[in-house]
């Protein structure tokens, strides 16, 4: 009975049930779960999902979420968050490295040793260049250190942005004025540049996280952030780049994930640490066996 | 500024620990260093001939993260002799291992589907349990009628339920008459009349 | 004549740990009426996150989960700092026998009960347990 229209909406028929069993998939894969308040939200998303992907009834979309055929957990997920990218963004993050982290880091420091961070995925370069402002602006010892940082991402047109280093005004709407003016020269009438001297401070490149191959000279990392993609990989290859994740990670080092992210769906390999301002996760100091 | 630029890629080439071949890393995975035996586990996924001496080291092995990427390295293998050597973890004592056996099962789907009738009849009901488990990545239709046929001959009302719980995910309408018989033969035990009432509800709006 | 004011009560906080969907729906369904206020997790590092942001007054902890068991949960548990440590915790097993009764001894469970367990007795022990006034 199918009409082969492509302006047509046919509603498929979606019961309160199968938004439970939906979200009660979406938990258990992603850990993200939602307000019964924000029920609503999801009905209109999944309708979208369900027309986007051609789908006769919820049952054959719940299918393809299930196989997550075509990458659909991540389009779906997508769908219900806000996805552009900006500076300063998860800022608590930002703060948790400057408050928490960077202390036992720099504690574990000897003289000359530099501190290395890691932003992978690195995507446009908004993080990579975000953590360098965060850390000038708001570490007192940043001048103390000699302090690494990489932006890796498996896109070299968005590595090449990044390099590049220009900016609409949206990417820069958490940045106060004079951090603008420090860090940022105006290059047209809505865009402005990273300075050459920051962003030839900087390090890309590219790689993929899931090959080991790749990874093999990334190590001694203190810090690594890693949002927003671990928890869209398939089973085998979450658990391979956990594995190479811990290895670029110095014993003791830390790793930040997205914020609706938890290990608790990707590996168990990582300690779970609770600082006032977020959740990260330690690469254990040493290893212990099993109690 | 405080920043220095260092290109990762310009470091040293990798330890030799990561080189070598099969037979090194085979004989690593038995070696007294945990970091060898890390290095020689994550250098095995995808050697299928490995097979033999990861399900043995597996057994032997008390670092997690050792065990973890020894259970990586058999699901990345995924075929029916990493299947066959990981079945008889789910019978272990150990919590830890059961699970992980599990979840390493889990991923592997199509190697696994020949093997469910004769985990569904296994003795042991920790093993049927686990087993339901299994069922949770396969195609709605045979995930179904695997758990169909496991509750029509089931006695144990934790492997009942387990067995509710993954068609409640992935059951078809085709479920609902088994699910009614198990409510039936368990009616008045405290969990599965609840569990299957609520299984039957969420899965009513599927079609064939 | 003056009034005494009333305090309200908090509510106890129960953490359930349990990777079957409609297990944690049953306990909650008990609990919640019983007056506590229930949160989740379906394994034992999630539940690590929840315990470590939140208060608890008592954790029901299944034993089978992935990527973390409710054993590994609570020995790593009693291992982390003291305002989680010695949170009380309701282990729930699959078997009766002596040696599951030690492991949960020797993981740190403070109590054991073996499933399925009715949503009367889960709600009599959890109200035990928590010291709540019936």
């Amino acid at each position: 009975m199918a009409r082969s229209e492509a302006h047509e909406s046919r509603a498929v028929h979606i019961t309160q049930e199968d938004v439970r069993r939906l979200c009660e998939f979406l938990y258990r894969r992603t850990g993200l779960s939602f307000a019964d308040s924000k029920r609503y939200f999801i009905d209109r998303r999944l309708a979208e999902r369900i027309a986007v992907t051609q789908s006769a009834s919820f049952q054959a979309y719940f299918a393809i979420l299930r196989s997550d055929a075509e990458h659909e957990i991540e389009h779906l997920v997508n769908a219900f968050t806000v996805n552009e990218t900006y500076f300063y963004r998860e800022e608590h993050q930002l703060r948790c490295m400057t408050s928490s982290l960077l202390g036992d880091v720099a504690r574990g420091k000897k003289a000359g040793q530099p501190i290395r961070i890691w932003s992978i995925p690195c995507s446009t370069g908004e993080e990579p260049y975000s953590i360098a402002i965060w850390l000038m602006e708001n570490w007192s010892q940043v001048d103390s250190y000699n302090i690494e940082i990489v932006g890796s991402d498996i896109d070299t047109r968005a590595l090449k942005a990044a390099a590049d280093g220009v900016y609409g005004d949206r990417a820069l709407m958490r940045l106060s004025r004079q951090v603008i003016d420090r860090y940022f020269q105006p290059v047209a009438a809505d865009k402005h540049q990273i300075d050459p001297g920051l962003r030839n401070s900087i390090q890309f490149t590219r790689v993929n996280l899931v090959d080991a191959q790749d990874l093999a000279r990334y190590r001694d990392f203190d810090i690594v952030f890693c949002r927003n993609v671990l928890i869209y990989f398939d089973d085998a290859s979450r658990r391979m780049a956990a594995e190479n994740l811990y290895d670029c990670l110095r014993p003791g080092g830390y790793i930040c994930l997205g914020h609706s992210e938890t290990m608790s769906r990707i590996s168990p390999l990582f300690r779970v640490c609770r600082f006032s301002d977020a959740i990260v996760y330690q690469r254990p100091e040493a290893d212990h066996d099993r109690n | 500024m405080p920043l220095v630029r260092r290109d990762p890629t310009a470091s040293p080439p990798p330890s030799q620990g990561s080189q070598g071949d099969l037979a090194s890393h085979i004989a690593a995975l038995s070696g007294q260093d945990a970091e060898d035996r890390w290095i020689a586990a994550r250098a095995l996924g995808g050697h299928a001939d490995a097979v033999p001496a990861l399900a043995a080291a597996l057994g032997a092995e008390q670092v997690p993260r050792v065990r973890e990427a020894i259970m990586t390295a058999l699901m990345r293998i995924g075929d029916a002799a990493s299947v066959i050597a990981l079945v008889p973890y789910l019978r272990s004592q150990d919590a830890g291992l059961r699970a992980a056996a599990t979840e390493a099962l889990q991923a592997m789907s199509g190697a696994v589907m020949p093997f469910m009738t004769s985990l569904f009849w296994d003795g042991d009901s920790d093993v049927r349990l686990l087993a339901t488990e299994l069922a949770r990545n396969m195609p709605a239709a045979e995930a179904t009628h695997l758990l169909c046929s496991l509750l029509e001959h089931e006695q144990h009302p934790n492997v009942c339920a387990a067995a509710v719980e993954v068609l409640a995910e992935v059951g078809t309408r085709e479920a609902i008459p088994a699910l009614e018989a198990c409510a039936g033969r368990f009616a008045g035990t405290p969990f599965l009349p609840f569990a299957v009432s609520i299984a039957i509800a969420r899965i009513s709006n599927t079609e064939s | 004549m003056t009034e005494i004011e009333m305090v309200p009560t908090p509510r106890a906080r129960i953490l359930v740990v349990d990777d079957s969907s409609l297990v944690r729906l049953y306990y909650r369904d008990a609990l919640e009426k019983g007056g506590f206020e229930v949160e989740h997790a379906i394994n034992g590092i999630e539940a690590m996150e929840k315990v470590l942001a939140q208060a608890f007054d008592l954790l029901i902890v299944d034993v089978n989960m992935p990527r973390m068991d409710g054993f590994a949960f609570l020995r790593a548990l009693r291992r982390s700092a003291r305002e989680v440590a010695t949170i009380p915790a309701l282990i729930i097993t699959t078997e009766a026998g002596e040696q599951d009764i030690e492991d949960a001894r020797a993981a740190g469970a403070n109590f054991y009960l073996v499933k399925p367990i009715s949503q009367a007795d889960l709600l009599r022990h959890t109200v035990v347990l928590t010291g709540a006034s019936p």
